[in-house]
């Protein structure tokens, strides 16, 4: 990414991160986590950064491994209200601090520039924490200058949950943060929890706008939906899958700044190709 | 008068159900209707009444159907008011089946479903039917054995799905039944399947309606009663087979469908066969236009929500089975002659030492190597491993001690803590404890799940007080609940709410947040309960030879069940705040404490307490070792690898 500073080797920090979006935060300052949990699942849900190599994987955020964390001697653990049924035990293994960007009242997108600023300045990196904001402005800027030139449709964005099912994304949560950010129309203007989706019948997708995009979040699932879909006669007469449809990489949806800014993209960049 | 209602009562009141459920379908598709034609344009309204709307209609129509014809055939072929593709667990068994082949193929469909499903239900119903032959088939002992299958299928495939958090929300869909549809693939074929077994077991009626002479009474006539009843009871497998295969597990239609035709009077095989499919049909119909009429947007899966008004209505027909209070076959037989012998308990005893101190002091290092723990880590990494062991140690030993309380006191030998519903309430308040609090601390946790215990203790109390707490009773009002609960958390889970998969991971039941302070009151807990049960285990051995006997030999039945079972339900809670709901190890110790040839109560009790805490320490330790650094509850571990060991177990003994 431009403008970052240098990535240092891993685990200079001393710093754990049970939080993906946190993790990733940490290498958009510049910094490397010591150990992040699930580390085995990231490039299937992260994708993008890659995590450099040396970092330990800790186990899952259920149950991060005790033993192997204390091993590390750890000089700061980062964690989630979600983990706070942690806090006594990693309390004594290292200083915790909790970052909450998924909760009640309140837009993800917004709470994850705050805490981007508060974990740049506990790790020492305010500055780099400052100039990552900037930039992502900047790049937001730009985004949001590339959709407007377009006259956008609306856009839907969902993953499939299985052939009869998905999960559309809106509302408070970092998709749908992003897509205001940039000045995209969300065509999702039901419900959505603070995680900021909702789970759906594909049959409800008819109610949508009919000039809506319909973008569509890798990994597919079952692989071949698209295919088995195609028989359906409900889905083929959707006019935005007849004319409008796309698939993007995977974007973590309960990410931060970073994967805002790497979802804008991906949907500026599907809404200009659609457009050509 | 009274004949004149039975002759017409089961027709009216299916033809009324259905009727009702087509009523409110019909006032869902008024406003649409102009839209039925195609415009030529694009016509949402159309499409979605066309390809959703309808075929939702039609789908809901024939998986109720056949439900409530699967449900008939086995309630009539088994002689057991309360038989099900639900209560029989074969709905579960074709779920878990599915879900376990859906992980690994997830582009499975058409046939090769349909067989894997069929293939699922298969199994439990095989599993099921050779545990009950031991007991003769009696009505309770088959329920009992089916709605365990059923809750530990059910526990499988939540399980799984922690495994692979990925498609979480998808495979709860699945088992908590959604109708949503977006063509008429769905129905289409499922309609003609379902027709076929239909007509095939319409073709069974007259061998049937004989078969309620009584096996004598058909004998005589020449059938070959067997045949007969295996060839029905797979048309009726093969029913909730393909509909479980189609949309997912449905709950409870197949139950109540049959009983509701039954109590409006349907006497004859003929007329059950014909009125309960239509009931079931409109039953269903019915309950999923409520749904989309008092939740709409929402998305709430229709299979779950039968479950929940499911449970309680089983929980009203229970009276209807009889259920006899009978003794534990074989345990007036003298076993051989090593019970109360104080060797034995040393060797099992020095071995559980043994095995408890491995598991503190071998593992694996940091880096995943396997090693002893050197002196110079003790200090950092004893307190992290001591707790654990200790809880599960103290944790098994109650389960242990728990389930022999309720297999004695019962004399069923599937009765287990995980069916007396107390931990069911115990989830329910730490489900209730994520909605209230953010971020619930762990005393808060811990707090609500004590408080759900209570509360269903208290419920079940009540509700079998009426029948002198009678032990089956008492067993199935909890099982019932344990399947209202199930239901309830499908229902947040399929929504995808990240609480869901938090509640999933609570009942998989891991050591992991046990703290000093735990681990010693599981300990103490075990220590106290130890004791009380052996102060009870006279009152154990009395109730063993029927009550009559134990009361004319002084013992008041009345006050020592209740004290038994709170007893139980007291030990149940507390050990369900350490290793979750569904260990099962309540199932198996005392098992293998009878496998050991310790049968006589007090030899057995002891024994049980031993290889349960055994049980719990190696299920922790191998979740801990087993995918380092990522570690696997010990509940998770032994449900596992235990159930099924336990069936071997049982098959084995004669």
């Amino acid at each position: 990414m431009t403008g970052a500073p240098t990535i240092t080797r891993a685990g200079d920090s001393g710093v754990v991160s049970l939080d993906y979006g946190l993790a990733s935060t940490m290498l958009a300052v510049g910094s490397v986590p010591r150990a992040i949990a699930a580390l085995r699942n990231w490039p299937e849900w992260v994708v993008e950064p890659a995590m450099p190599p040396g970092v330990v994987d800790i186990g899952t955020t259920s149950e991060i491994n005790l033993e192997v964390l204390t091993s590390l001697r750890p000089s700061l653990i980062l964690s989630t209200p979600f983990l706070a049924a942690l806090d006594d035990k990693l309390a004594r293994i290292a200083p915790v601090e909790t970052f909450t960007v998924y909760a009640e009242n309140g837009d993800a997108l917004d709470r994850s520039y705050a805490e981007t600023l508060r974990l740049g300045a506990m790790i020492g990196r305010r500055q780099e924490a400052e100039a990552f904001l900037a930039h992502a402005d900047a790049r937001f800027g730009q985004l949001r200058e590339r959709a407007r030139s377009l006259s956008a449709p609306p856009v839907a964005v969902i993953n499939f949950i299985d052939q009869r099912h998905a999960r559309i994304y809106g509302g408070p949560g970092l998709y749908g943060g992003a897509m205001r950010r940039i000045g995209l129309e969300n065509a999702w203007k039901g419900e959505a929890s603070y995680w900021g989706f909702q789970t759906i019948g594909l049959e409800q997708l008819a109610e949508l706008d009919e000039e809506t995009h319909l973008v569509v979040v890798s990994p597919l699932f079952p692989p071949d939906v698209l295919t088995r879909l195609s028989e359906s006669p409900l889905w083929t007469s959707l006019p935005f899958v007849r004319r409008r449809i796309s698939v993007v990489p995977g974007v973590l949806m309960f990410g931060m700044v970073q994967e805002a800014l790497r979802f804008a993209t991906l949907m500026v960049d599907v809404l200009e190709t659609a457009a050509r | 008068m009274k004949a004149e209602f039975s002759r017409f009562g089961a027709p009216t009141l299916a033809a009324l159900l259905l009727l009702s459920g087509l009523g409110l379908a019909i006032l869902d598709v008024l406003p649409a209707l102009p839209h039925l034609e195609a415009t030529g344009g694009y016509d949402a309204e159309h499409l979605l009444l066309l390809y959703s709307t309808l075929p939702r209609m039609a789908t809901a129509l024939i998986t109720g159907a056949a439900l409530a014809l699967s449900g008939t055939i086995l309630q009539q072929v088994l002689r057991n008011p309360l038989a099900s593709p639900t209560t029989l667990g074969v709905s579960a068994g074709a779920n878990l089946a599915l879900v376990s082949v859906m992980l690994a193929f997830p582009s499975l469909t058409g046939w090769g479903r349909d067989a894997i499903a069929l293939s699922g239900s298969a199994l439990a119903a095989l599993a099921i039917f050779s545990i009950s032959a031991r007991h003769g088939f009696s009505p309770f002992s088959l329920i009992l054995s089916g709605m365990i299958v059923g809750l530990w299928c059910g526990a499988a495939a939540a399980i799984l799905v922690l495994m692979n958090d990925q498609y979480l929300s998808g495979i709860f869909i699945w088992g908590a039944g959604s109708l949503s549809q977006q063509n008429w693939a769905i129905a289409a074929s499922l309609l003609p399947k379902v027709a076929l077994l239909a007509a095939l077991a319409l073709l069974a009626t007259r061998p049937l309606a004989l078969s309620q002479l009584g096996d004598a009474g058909a004998t005589s006539l020449g059938l070959p009663i067997k045949w007969t009843r295996g060839f029905t009871l797979a048309i009726a497998i093969a029913l909730s087979a393909l509909v479980t295969s189609a949309v997912g597990v449905i709950g409870f239609i197949g139950l109540v469908a049959p009983q509701i035709v039954r109590l409006a009077g349907a006497r004859r095989i003929l007329s059950q066969l014909i009125w309960s499919p239509v009931a079931g049909a409109g039953l269903l119909l019915l309950t999923d236009q409520a749904i989309k009429l008092l939740a709409p947007g929402d998305f709430v899966p229709t299979g779950a929500v039968t479950a929940l008004l499911g449970g309680p209505i089983l929980i009203a027909l229970l009276p209807r089975l009889a259920t006899a209070s009978r003794t534990l076959p074989g345990v007036a037989s003298p076993g051989p002659a090593i019970d109360n012998r104080a060797a034995s308990f040393a060797i099992l005893l020095a071995g559980i030492i043994a095995l408890a101190i491995a598991a503190i002091f071998f593992g694996r290092t940091p880096d995943g190597a396997w090693a002893w723990l050197p002196a110079g880590s003790w200090d950092e990494i004893l307190p992290l491993r001591l707790p654990r062991v200790a809880a599960a140690f103290g944790a098994g030993t109650v389960l242990g001690v728990t389930g022999l309380i309720l297999q004695r006191l019962t004399g069923n030998e599937m009765a287990s803590p995980e069916v007396l519903g107390v931990s069911a309430g115990a989830t329910l308040g730490v489900a209730a404890a994520m909605f209230a609090f953010a971020a619930p601390s762990l005393t808060i946790q811990l707090a609500f799940a004590g408080g759900g215990a209570l509360a269903v203790l208290t419920l079940i109390f009540l509700l079998s007080a009426r029948s002198g707490f009678g032990p089956n009773r008492v067993l199935l009002a909890g099982i019932a609940f344990g399947a209202i609960l199930d239901a309830g958390i499908g229902v947040v889970a399929a929504s995808g709410d990240p609480r869901g998969l938090a509640l999933i991971r609570w009942m998989a039941g891991s050591t992991y947040f046990v703290d000093n302070a735990v681990a010693a009151s599981a300990l103490l807990i075990a220590l106290a309960c130890l004791i009380a049960a052996f102060l009870a285990s006279r009152w154990l051995a009395l109730l063993q030879l029927g009550t009559e006997t134990a009361s004319e030999l002084g013992l008041r039945i009345l006050p020592a069940r209740a004290v038994l079972f709170g007893l139980s339900a007291i030990m149940t809670a507390a050990a369900t705040l350490v290793v979750g709901p569904l260990s099962f190890v309540g199932l198996m110790a005392p098992h293998l404490a009878h496998g050991l040839g310790l049968r006589r109560p007090a030899a057995q009790l002891l024994a049980a307490a031993l290889i349960g805490a055994a049980l719990l320490v190696i299920a922790d330790w191998t979740g801990r070792m087993i995918a380092f650094p990522y570690q696997i509850p010990a509940g998770l571990i032994s449900a596992l690898v235990g159930a099924p060991m336990l069936l071997i177990v049982l098959r084995r003994r004669t």
